[in-house]
């Protein structure tokens, strides 16, 4: 076995009222790539700020050492300096800046003092391109780039510098299944040039494919370290979540009912391009107690479809929606919550929560009719319906009155729901609603979902995920450039029918 | 004497404090400096003069809550008082008259409004042209000659006391605290901080997100005219040169007052705080003696010393 060349010894970290990190434990060797996982909130994005100087190294207990030098990081620059390279979930790159810049900021290469060497930059970018396998100009502005060609950038930045560790903290978020691919590719041969890497994500397929050990934080202590062969999925998602895997899709048998929810001869126009649809002439039904699953990759129509039918989007005048039975005008999201829907966008962030708000504020903020009277505001009351649904969904902050933005995504998701929940719910649609959250909130929201249905509410999940949509729907339709391509029944569908109708456009 | 403790940890840890403590630095030393600053008389001036200021500015608390702006307030000011002061001399009834003045500048908050919501055109840029658009209007039509005598039926709004309280003090007060009830109470002042929050997702949970918007400027048009027609009055003239300025003293009485640019956070109990903070700085520099080539460079440095002290306390939590 090869070198260590990073160890993180026994860290802990406090923050005030908690502890994030208990007596942590890691070592990297020469040409490692180490999967370090966990729930969110387990204490991996902690630990990886205290490695790259974001948390100065008097905030925190423990020692870092690099081929058995004791490091003192206070800055991001010095853990830079000494090798270490961060690439973030959520990449930053200056759009309006060229590839080059991006990569060379803040260390322009410079002729005399004050000249930037603007040829050194572009030449020395190609070369960092290459490295990652991009083929764009050094020279194209970053924001035509797309999330994943921006990602790539990133990691073409760190390597410019030469780095001996990067670490990579949910790099696939914004990826495609190939781009993500490629990423794997691009690791597995840093390692061969003997680039040591950190690698979180939630998207345990990806670390079995490339880790050669994982590591296993839960509740800010190092459960588990598996190697090689030891790495098998359901010991280490057992590890993660602190129980057994049969819980993890608990869904049990729904009676199914009538017609809840009809739509009918849905088109969607696309809003730059006329006479071009995303969604064309698309009609289904939910039952009661039913949870209906739409398939279907992405850029297929399926946000587009649940976000005209919310009256977020504009759709064809001759489409029809039946709630029970009745016919429902919906022009606006008002007009879709008096008819009962409620919809769980895809970007929690851009649309789902007001972070400025506390927990309670953020459940009430659909229903502010049911805690108010002549528009005065009962506080106990809201109050009251903000512990109920923080109990029921297992919220864990502090206090309700926690602002959102202070809270981790698995709980900012369950506060979603819980302001979905208030509001007299028929049918609940819900768009990718367990992307980038922990398992445990995972679970807690499935759990949810048999619960609505089995009080007779119908639900629409999109879901990017195949094996959450085969566990969790009665019924799958996929879709595919804007049509239905194949309606399938739970039990009698693989991942292959739907991959096969999803590309059959 | 544990709940006492209690009360008072409360009442530092509320945001508005931010002001507060500078606010009672500065009035402690203007005192020292000249003690003619507690004379009771000059207290009723101080609370005069930040009325006129407070009251614009609970509008404008509304409108920069909600992640708005509105830079038109100065010229409404100046509209409103005009056309009030020519209602006036027109032999329309004096309550009348204020209706009208007041309703011109809700007009032109709606015009605001329908400009931001409609033409999707940015806060800043909309009522900026409004800025000019009223100002012109004022000075098409009166031509740049104030309207003067008015009545003193009507004078007596801006002079009058009752027991040495400004009717002026009295109505700002009682505005001030109606405000604070919508805001903290009703659905419509949590609707204000949900769309200065996140106006998206304001929308999406159903709340018509375009209406108020456009209901927050008219809101604060009126308030603007109505503070133009009360200087009118309290001068006893609509001179087309009131407000001037004014756009600036009241955003910035908000501003210090703890309410945030970017929507989402602020309160009237701060914005009146920051009225009090503009107010005793003008007033303390004039009894200060302090030349008045200097007076407007000191109210800038402070200005910004003010809300990075803010700042930095924010920080540190």
């Amino acid at each position: 076995m090869s070198e260590i060349l990073l160890e993180m010894k026994n860290i802990t970290k406090r923050f005030p009222g908690t502890v994030a990190l208990r007596d942590v434990n890691i070592d990297l060797r020469e040409g490692e790539i180490l999967a370090i996982v966990g729930e969110n909130g387990a204490g991996k994005s902690t630990l990886m700020k205290i490695l790259s100087g974001a948390y100065p190294h008097t905030s925190y207990e423990g020692e870092i050492f690099i081929h058995e030098v004791r490091q003192r990081f206070d800055s991001p620059k010095v853990s830079e300096r000494a090798g270490i390279e961060m690439i973030y979930q959520e990449i930053n790159p200056h759009l309006d800046l060229t590839i080059g810049e991006n990569i060379f900021l803040g260390q322009l290469p410079t002729r005399g003092r004050w000249l930037v060497d603007w040829d050194e930059v572009f030449d020395r970018t190609e070369e960092a391109l290459k490295k990652v396998g991009l083929d764009e100009s050094p020279r194209e502005i970053v924001r035509n780039l797309s999330a994943s060609k921006q990602q790539l950038v990133a990691i073409a930045k760190a390597l410019a510098r030469n780095p001996r560790i990067i670490v990579l903290d949910e790099p696939t978020a914004a990826l495609t299944e190939k781009e993500t691919e490629n990423l794997l590719q691009l690791l597995l041969e840093l390692k061969k040039k003997g680039i040591s890497c950190i690698y979180i994500s939630h998207r345990l397929q990806e670390v079995y494919k490339i880790a050669d050990r994982v590591t296993v934080l839960r509740e800010g202590e190092t459960v588990s370290n598996y190697v090689g062969k030891e790495i098998v999925n359901d010991v280490i998602v057992e590890d993660m979540i602190g129980r057994k895997l049969e819980q993890m899709f608990p869904k049990g048998k729904v009676a199914i009912g009538g017609e809840l929810f009809r739509v009918e001869h849905f088109t969607v126009p696309h809003p730059y391009t006329y006479n071009k649809n995303i969604v064309n002439d698309v009609s289904f039904c939910v039952n009661k107690g039913e949870i209906l699953g739409l398939g279907g990759l992405v850029g297929a129509g399926r946000s587009e479809l649940v976000n005209a039918i919310f009256g977020i989007i504009e759709h064809n005048k001759e489409a029809k929606i039946f709630v029970e039975g009745n016919e429902a005008i919906i022009s606006n999201p008002v007009e879709a919550i008096k008819a009962g829907i409620g919809l769980l966008t895809e970007e929690r962030k851009k649309n789902g929560y007001i972070g400025t708000m506390d927990i309670s504020q953020n459940i009430s903020l659909a229903s502010l009719e049911k805690i108010s009277k002549y528009s005065l505001i009962n506080f106990e009351k809201e109050q009251d319906f903000a512990r109920f649904y923080s109990d029921k969904l297992d919220i864990r902050a502090g206090r309700l009155s926690d602002k959102l933005s202070s809270l981790s995504g698995g709980n900012q998701q369950k506060v979603v729901l819980a302001k979905w929940l208030m509001t007299n719910l028929k049918v609940l649609i819900l768009d990718e609603p367990t992307r980038g959250i922990d398992i445990g909130a995972k679970v807690k929201i499935y759990d949810l979902m048999g619960e609505l249905v089995q009080q007779g509410a119908g639900i629409i999940m999109i879901s990017s995920e195949l094996p959450e949509l085969l566990a969790m729907c009665d019924r799958v339709i996929v879709l595919a450039d804007g049509h239905i391509t194949g309606e399938f029944l739970r039990d009698k569908v693989s991942y292959a029918d739907i991959m096969k109708a999803a590309t059959c456009a | 004497m544990g709940d006492y403790k209690k009360k008072v940890l409360i009442v530092l840890q509320m945001p508005e404090v931010g002001v507060l403590i500078p606010l009672v630095v500065l009035s402690i030393v203007i005192g020292i400096i000249n003690s003619a600053f507690y004379s009771f008389e000059n207290l009723i001036n101080v609370l005069r003069s930040t009325s006129f200021i407070f009251i614009t500015a609970i509008g404008m608390t509304i409108v920069l809550v909600s992640a708005g702006l509105d830079l038109s307030v100065g010229s409404v000011m100046a509209l409103g008082s005009y056309v009030t002061a020519l209602a006036l001399t027109n032999d329309i009834p004096m309550p009348l008259c204020i209706v009208i003045g007041i309703a011109t500048g809700m007009l032109i908050g709606i015009i605001n409004g329908l400009v931001v919501v409609r033409l999707n055109i940015p806060p800043f840029i909309a009522t900026l042209g409004m800025f000019y658009m009223a100002k012109g209007m004022v000075l098409i039509a009166s031509k740049g000659i104030p309207i003067y005598p008015l009545p003193d039926s009507f004078n007596v709004i801006g002079q009058g006391s009752f027991f040495n309280i400004p009717y002026i003090v009295i109505i700002a007060l009682f505005l001030g605290v109606l405000a604070d009830f919508i805001l903290k109470k009703t659905t419509f002042g949590r609707n204000v901080y949900a769309i200065g929050g996140n106006a998206e997702t304001a929308r999406l949970s159903g709340i018509s997100v375009d209406k108020l918007k456009l209901s927050f400027y008219v809101i604060v048009g009126g308030l603007a005219a109505f503070t133009g027609l009360l200087l009118a009055s309290r001068m006893g003239s609509a001179q087309p040169s009131i407000g001037q300025q004014f756009e600036l003293k009241v955003i910035a009485a908000v501003i210090i007052g703890g309410t945030s640019l970017f929507g989402g956070k602020g309160t009237i109990m701060g914005t009146f705080l920051g009225a009090l903070f503009m107010t005793v700085l003008t007033n303390g520099m004039s009894l200060m003696r302090v030349s008045p080539y200097w007076q407007q460079l000191i109210i800038g440095a402070i200005i910004i010393l003010a809300v990075a002290m803010d700042q930095y306390k924010r920080r540190k939590k």
